[in-house]
């Protein structure tokens, strides 16, 4: 779970992905998954992880990139198994080879999705994602809120971590047991995480206040977004691969394997 | 008996925070660990039960390789008392929370009554038994993190920076009862830059910086170095600095008490 997570999160670098305006790497991983949902075949979907890897790799982030997949698995796993079961119980008269193959593109379709937002999550800045949400008119307040929660993500995972070294040094096992025992003994885990959440929050909310935040309707930011020559290449090529795609999915008559 | 040997530790993210740490620990001693942020204060007690385990060398406890041993066994014996209380309080209750570790160590629920009650009074928390630990104001909650580990009573107590956001009346407390819990043969363990507070106690210090221990020796031995203090982000106790100003009279410079810098003074001008 800590893997996905750190997936998401902002990773320094200073490659031509990191250097993108963040509208055009929005539009790079939403062509990605518009992509992936027009197409199910299985070389469409290796051809869009592949491309994803090479970009990974230009960005520095590949380990990152990395846990990411690794740490998806197991919903991986859960789309596979129940696609899988999903179709079996339908009265189709689909041969087993086939329910097989479909599951796993299902399945196999998920780590594309994950992976192209990982990778845009990876190389933005939660201010670069905040100036983008605002370009696409998103009232401010909402935008701070997001762009926080992204930001105190490894901050709460920290903290998860001292929870959790507190917690064992009073006694309490994590890895004995069944699993519904199991469950119970988070409650000393999640209960102070949240409290502090919360307390966070208040304090945050203060902290703000006392900036002025909010009070006037007009705001200015310190950094603004401007396109350009490289971010325009780059749209212009995201808008062709998804034109293309559309054209050979339903309109061409040629079939892709 | 604590002993570390050879241990270096380093953090997932790369940070070497233990760097080859050689000590020894008997059984009843009071050490005081010293040092800047980032020293390596926190990793090193974190090594004491077993949430950390080396990454080269052993830690022993009582002759326990903590690499062979669960948090939940050796912390029978250590007791860690962390920073901050807001990370572990969940209960609904005072009680319940001091109750919390017993029932893990499996004692019987007259034993665990016993103990929660001792604890409590102990810590002068006796009015607040049936409260919420979350409406304890921070003095109090700082009170009932202690109180929660010595209602097990380990052989070993190790504190994490005890005196952070303490007001002087609440040091002095604390003071008392960590002399008093090693009058009654427990190892008691601070982790603190508050140079005044440990002072006081005149423990044995051992002095960290970079992941390395740069000096072990007893308190007045460390604190007159006023050098070794600096190189630390570490200023000597006023009590020091005082007498060494006053050498113009004859003082020697030693870790007085307050009581005897002013008779050594006095006995100085009288001459």
């Amino acid at each position: 779970m800590a893997a996905i997570l750190q997936g998401l999160q902002f990773y320094p670098g200073d490659s031509i992905i990191h250097r993108l305006d963040p509208r055009a790497k929005l539009l790079i991983s939403t062509t990605f998954l518009l992509i992936t949902l027009i197409y199910v075949e299985v070389t469409v979907t290796t051809i869009i992880v592949a491309t994803e890897a090479l970009l990974a790799a230009i960005s520095g982030i590949m380990r990152r990139w990395i846990k990411t997949v690794y740490g998806s698995i197991p919903f991986i796993v859960a789309v596979f198994l129940m696609n899988y079961l999903i179709r079996m119980l339908i009265p189709g008269q689909l041969p087993t080879q086939m329910i097989l193959y479909e599951s796993f593109a299902a399945a196999y379709r998920l780590i594309a999705l994950l992976a192209s937002f990982s990778i845009f999550f990876l190389t933005t800045t939660p201010e670069e994602i905040g100036m983008t949400l605002t370009k696409l008119r998103i009232p401010y307040m909402y935008v701070f809120a997001f762009i926080s929660a992204i930001r105190f993500t490894p901050i709460l995972a920290e903290e998860l971590q001292t929870i959790v070294d507190s917690q064992r040094s009073r006694g309490l096992e994590l890895d004995r047991g069944n699993p519904l025992t199991r469950l119970r003994r988070y409650i000393p885990i999640l209960v102070p995480l949240i409290v502090n959440v919360l307390r966070r929050s208040y304090e945050l909310a203060e902290a703000m206040e006392v900036k002025c935040f909010g009070a006037s309707k007009k705001r200015t930011y310190l950094r603004e977004l401007k396109l350009r020559p490289k971010d325009l290449a780059v749209i212009v090529l995201a808008l062709i691969s998804i034109a293309a795609s559309i054209y050979f999915k339903f309109i061409s008559p040629i079939k892709i394997p | 008996m604590i002993r570390f040997e050879s241990v270096e530790y380093v953090y997932p993210n790369g940070v070497k925070a233990l760097d080859g740490i050689d000590l020894e620990i008997g059984d009843g001693e009071i050490v005081a660990i010293m040092g800047e942020n980032g020293a390596g204060k926190t990793t090193l007690i974190k090594h004491l039960n077993g949430l950390l385990k080396p990454v080269r060398g052993r830690v022993l406890i009582d002759g326990v390789d903590t690499r062979n041993a669960t948090v939940a066994s050796l912390s029978k014996k250590v007791g860690i008392v962390f920073q901050n209380p807001d990370d572990m309080f969940f209960s609904e209750s005072v009680w319940e929370e001091v109750a919390f570790a017993l029932r893990n160590f499996g004692y019987g629920e007259e034993v665990v009554k016993r103990r929660v009650e001792n604890a409590i009074n102990f810590m002068d928390l006796a009015g607040y038994a049936d409260k919420s630990p979350f409406t304890l104001s921070g003095g109090e909650k700082k009170r009932l993190a202690l109180a929660i580990v010595l209602a097990w009573s380990p052989d070993i107590i190790a504190l994490d920076e005890p005196t952070i956001g303490q007001d002087m009346l609440q040091k002095e407390k604390l003071l008392e009862v960590i002399k008093l819990l090693n009058s009654q043969g427990k190892t008691v363990i601070i982790s603190s830059h508050d140079v005044e507070f440990i002072a006081d106690l005149k423990p044995r210090i051992i002095l960290m910086k970079r992941g390395r221990v740069i000096a072990d020796g007893d308190a007045e031995e460390i604190f007159l170095n006023e050098e070794l203090l600096k190189s630390c982000n570490l200023l000597p106790p006023q009590l020091i600095t005082l007498s060494k100003e006053l050498d113009f009279i004859g003082v020697k410079p030693r870790l007085y008490s307050s009581r005897e810098l002013a008779v050594e003074i006095m006995t100085r001008l009288r001459r």
